[in-house]
């Protein structure tokens, strides 16, 4: 069975839900830059919206947009990926905890701190009963989310999926992230990327592999496994993605990889574009599927296969091949 | 499609103590580990079930040097995995393995210890990196080598359940031969101030569908099961333990905090639970119940409980009576408990009972009763959120393996 991206929609440091930054990006100097947000009265009652803190207001804005363009109003399911979650009421409890004590808490920061209250948000909002759950694990959440969707749909448990990946970033978390050398050879960005999983569209997915600490060799059998199970030669690859920033031990993983199957040539990159979290990986998919939209990468290269690389920390290392 | 996974190995510490004995020998005692708190450093006094070692102890049995970079969590993730490993005799580097883990809390423990550091500082820095729910994951896999693939799960209280359906399916689906799934979590002042806020903390022993039940007693633990597919089960030449039939997920989709009346959520997963096992309602032998012993919880599942069940309602019981709620971990602990139940062909009673929930027609499991046939175990692990999972244990039947 064959299961598509059928539609993707992005707030980041771009121009919000739009492709502009293929032909126009936007070229931030800064080490830390949030957002642009849209305007949210489309997507969210302006009532409801005051409550709500930003990585929530992304979360429903982008997720009604895949859904939309997409055609689907209410999903099979709903699978979320977050590095860090509600990151900003998780600091605002944690620092009254720390400043104030323990007898004068308040519980509104705490119930909107868990990792699932965006999947849970965007649940409750559309009533849907289906399948939900939060994958959190580091710098691949995305691609673990988007591998259990992508399973359920081929086990035939759904028809569809939406699957996003969401993470706000804070002046304080920024600091604290600096402390440990996060954000080396990149800026600070934040995530919201939903995308719409299904069985029919124009842009295949066709492969999804995590694997963690691979040795060399696991990861040529990977790549090679991916490329055979689609009738397609390593060379077919038009497109590589990678996760490559400015730091050399980050992308020293990339450049191996680049030797080891000679597509040097052919790799791009889009943490200078959207810059770096933990979900930042998403934004590689989203590129990946812009460029197969359209036929061509933003240097006007024609694009038919694309992988796209991830790792975080040279250890949980990501394979996807998106074909159209 | 829907191939066999057998669970091969399990791994326990609660409040019970450290491992499959200790753990079956309290709830055959009617013993609870509820008690004062005595390692959170908290100005609150409310009962609570904790791991009964100190991070020290724990390092001790581990053989970890004390000024090792370690959380609470991830060391009762450890002692958990390690009996689990052993009792399979599992080897993640012989076979296509993965873990998978839940978790919400992570490395909480140090950074609301060390919050205002990070802020200002760098004497805890390394501690901000052992914030996040995956590097806990991975803190617990690394002592063995071998696993393919480590993620992480946090779907609050159903992380750990959510972890065990996430690894059954990468086994049906044939992307691995074997799975250590389940979860962990040490009790936090992030979160024990956070249920105190909401009010939802008895300040007495916890009395899960009891009409007069006042709340949660927390709890710490971790629990992880090893399961395999028939053809790793037959190729390792080990006895499994028994089946993992089935494990559904649904979303309440009611509110971010309160459990729909109805119990829609539960009801679901519960019903796609058996759907997918191939089980009717009256197959099943023994409820572990979530029974948080909140008045939502327990009125919504008791109400799902009845939807699914209807006159016909099996013994029901919730063991956070003896354990408290282990939040994160419960799907795993309380998976390895439903296990342990169907091996010893025992079923848990419900503690602090006394007076029936009026809108319910049951009352919970509340003396021992040897059961007539004990096959089918069905186990609720449901989070804030409303994400709600369900899985079945099944014990093997003569014609398989």
């Amino acid at each position: 069975m064959n299961i598509y991206i059928k539609s993707c929609a992005q707030i980041s440091v771009q121009e919000p839900l739009c492709d502009k930054w293929f032909t126009e990006p936007i070229k931030h100097e800064a080490p830390y830059v949030r957002a642009l947000d849209p305007d949210y009265k489309p997507f969210i009652n302006p009532v409801a919206a005051r409550r709500m803190g930003l990585i929530l207001k992304r979360a429903m804005a982008t997720s009604i947009t895949a859904l939309k363009e997409a055609g689907i109003e209410m999903p099979d399911a709903i699978v979320t990926a977050t590095g860090l979650g509600c990151i900003e009421n998780t600091e605002k409890f944690l620092k009254a905890l720390s400043e104030q004590g323990e007898n004068c808490l308040q519980p509104t920061f705490f119930i909107n701190s868990t990792h699932n209250t965006i999947g849970s948000y965007i649940a409750v909002q559309m009533k849907c009963h289906g399948y939900n759950n939060t994958h959190v694990h580091r710098g691949i959440s995305f691609e673990s989310a988007l591998l259990d969707a992508f399973v359920k749909i081929k086990l035939e448990k759904l028809n569809n999926a939406l699957v996003g990946a969401h993470d706000e970033m804070t002046p304080d978390y920024f600091t604290l992230l600096n402390r440990v050398g996060f954000w080396n050879g990149g800026f600070a960005g934040e995530t919201a990327v939903s995308m719409v999983l299904a069985k029919e569209g124009d842009i295949r997915i066709a492969g999804v592999e995590i694997l963690y600490m691979p040795e060399k060799q696991k990861l040529i059998d990977a790549v090679n496994g991916l490329c055979a199970e689609n009738n397609i030669g390593v060379n077919d690859i038009d497109l590589l993605v990678t996760g490559r920033n400015n730091d050399d031990d980050n992308n020293k993983a990339y450049n191996e990889f680049e030797d080891l199957f000679n597509l040097r040539d052919k790799s791009e990159s889009y943490k200078n574009i959207f810059g770096e979290s933990f979900t930042a990986s998403a934004y590689g998919i989203y590129y990946a599927y812009e460029c197969l939209k359209k036929g061509i990468n933003p240097k006007g290269k024609n694009v038919k296969n694309v992988l796209i690389y991830n790792h975080y920390e040279n250890k949980d290392h990501s394979l996807i091949l998106l074909t159209c | 499609m829907n191939k066999t996974v057998f669970v091969t190995g399990v791994g326990i510490i609660s409040g019970l103590g450290y491992g499959r004995g200790a753990t079956m020998d309290a709830l055959r005692e009617h013993r609870t580990a509820i008690g004062k708190i005595r390692y959170l450093g908290t100005s609150h006094d409310l009962p609570v079930s904790e791991v009964p070692y100190s991070n020290e102890d724990m390092m001790d049995m581990l053989n970890i040097h004390h000024d090792t970079i370690m959380t609470r969590t991830a060391l009762i993730g450890k002692l958990a995995l390690k009996e689990a490993m052993e009792d399979a005799s599992l080897n993640p580097a012989e076979q296509h393995t993965v873990f998978i883990s839940g978790t919400t809390v992570g490395g909480m423990d140090k950074s609301e210890q060390f919050y205002l550091d990070f802020l200002s500082n760098d004497n805890h820095k390394e501690y901000i990196k052992t914030h996040d729910c995956g590097t806990c994951s991975e803190m617990i896999a690394e002592q063995y080598q071998g696993f393919e693939m480590i993620t992480t799960l946090s779907t609050a209280c159903s992380s750990a359940a959510n972890a065990i359906q996430i690894g059954m399916e990468l086994i049906q689906s044939g992307r691995c031969d074997a799975a250590v799934v389940g979860g962990s979590e040490c009790i936090t002042k992030f979160h024990l101030n956070g249920f105190n806020t909401l009010m939802i903390l008895d300040k007495e022993q916890c009395r899960p569908f009891d009409q007069t039940r006042a709340g949660i007693n927390l709890g710490e633990g971790a629990g992880y099961l090893v399961i395999e597919s028939e053809d790793s089960v037959k190729r390792r030449d080990v006895k499994p333990l028994c089946v993992l039939s089935s494990c559904a997920n649904r979303c309440d989709a009611f509110h971010q905090t309160a459990s729909s009346p109805n119990g829609e959520g539960a009801f679901l997963a519960m019903t796609d639970a058996l759907r997918e096992a191939g089980l009717q309602a009256s197959d099943i032998d023994y409820v572990n119940a979530h029974g948080t012993g909140t008045q939502g919880n327990d009125l919504s599942e008791g109400n799902a409980l009845m939807r699914v069940f209807g006159d016909n309602m099996p013994p029901v019981a919730s063991i956070k009576s003896y354990i408290g709620h282990t939040t994160s971990a419960a799907g795993g602990v309380e998976g390895v408990i439903s296990v342990l139940a169907l091996l010893e062909n025992y079923m848990p009673i419900n503690l602090n009972y006394r007076n029936k929930i009026e809108e319910h027609s049951f009352e919970p499991l509340h003396q021992e009763i040897i059961p007539q046939k004990l096959e089918h175990i069905m186990s609720n692990s449901f989070g804030f959120g409303g994400n709600d999972t369900v899985c079945i244990f099944s014990k093997i039947k003569e014609d398989k393996i």
